[in-house]
């Protein structure tokens, strides 16, 4: 059983209207990251998930999703 | 009989709530708008030091390098001078300071990155690693065979090229 992860990050940051270095600046990370992560090519470890929930003002099941497919 | 225009010049304005003698209305003047400006901004960041903030690891970087071959070129050419003297082991070594202050930089540049920037470079590292690995391994062989035997400090520069070349490969992977 093989979990990969979706997110609505760039949802939600489009409806901030924040840009992607804007993200990356409130989280202390590289926009190269916050683009890795949108695109599905990075899963964030828990301490990054939990900044982008409390940045966001949700809860982590608000942003990210598990999608489990047998693999 | 001459026609008489009943209704007044439709130019001027009609006005009696307050133009006839007996209104006790006034005309006031309508309150100028107010602008709300926004806070001052502060003063605009002197170029210099944005640069400092931004470029601060390169600049140490680039000024400790320079330290490292000031002190290389004059070891070397006080050791020349003195061939024979007692204190030209500590001289030699002299440059070692700045070198170790180079790598120092450089571990506090892998530890200030993110969690992709550091997964990133430790693919880098790896592949460099064993791509040096292969290319040692592969030329010793080429060596038993009579090729000529190269300079062991050429490996450093190798894996230096490797990693930057694993860097543009794994950065180019997460984009």
């Amino acid at each position: 059983m093989a979990v990969s992860v979706k997110n609505r990050l760039r949802v939600l940051r489009a409806e901030l209207e924040w840009s992607q270095a804007d993200l990356a600046e409130r989280l202390g990370v590289s926009r190269q990251t916050v683009n890795a992560i949108e695109t599905g090519k990075y899963d964030p470890s828990l301490p990054l998930a939990f900044s982008l929930a409390r940045t966001f003002k949700r809860r982590i099941e608000e942003i990210f999703e598990a999608e489990t497919s047998r693999a | 009989m001459t026609e008489e225009d009943p209704s007044p010049n439709p130019e001027t304005p009609v006005d009696p709530l307050v133009t006839h003698p007996a209104s006790p209305f006034l005309q006031t003047e309508a309150p100028a708008p107010v602008n709300y400006a926004s806070p001052p901004s502060p003063p605009p960041t002197p170029a210099i030091y944005s640069t400092w903030v931004l470029y601060r690891t390169q600049i140490e970087f680039g000024l400790s390098l320079l330290a490292y071959l000031m002190v290389l070129v004059g070891s070397v050419v006080v050791v020349q001078a003195n061939p024979e003297a007692d204190w030209r082991y500590f001289v030699v070594v002299l440059p070692v300071a700045p070198a170790a202050f180079v790598i120092w930089l450089f571990v506090r540049a892998l530890a200030r990155l993110d969690e992709l920037e550091k997964r990133i470079q430790m693919q880098a590292f790896g592949f460099s690693l064993g791509t040096t690995a292969l290319l040692t391994f592969g030329y010793g062989f080429l060596e038993g065979a009579g090729l000529p035997h190269l300079n062991w400090t050429y490996i450093l520069p190798l894996m230096a090229i490797l990693w930057g070349l694993g860097t543009a490969i794994f950065k180019w992977r997460y984009r």
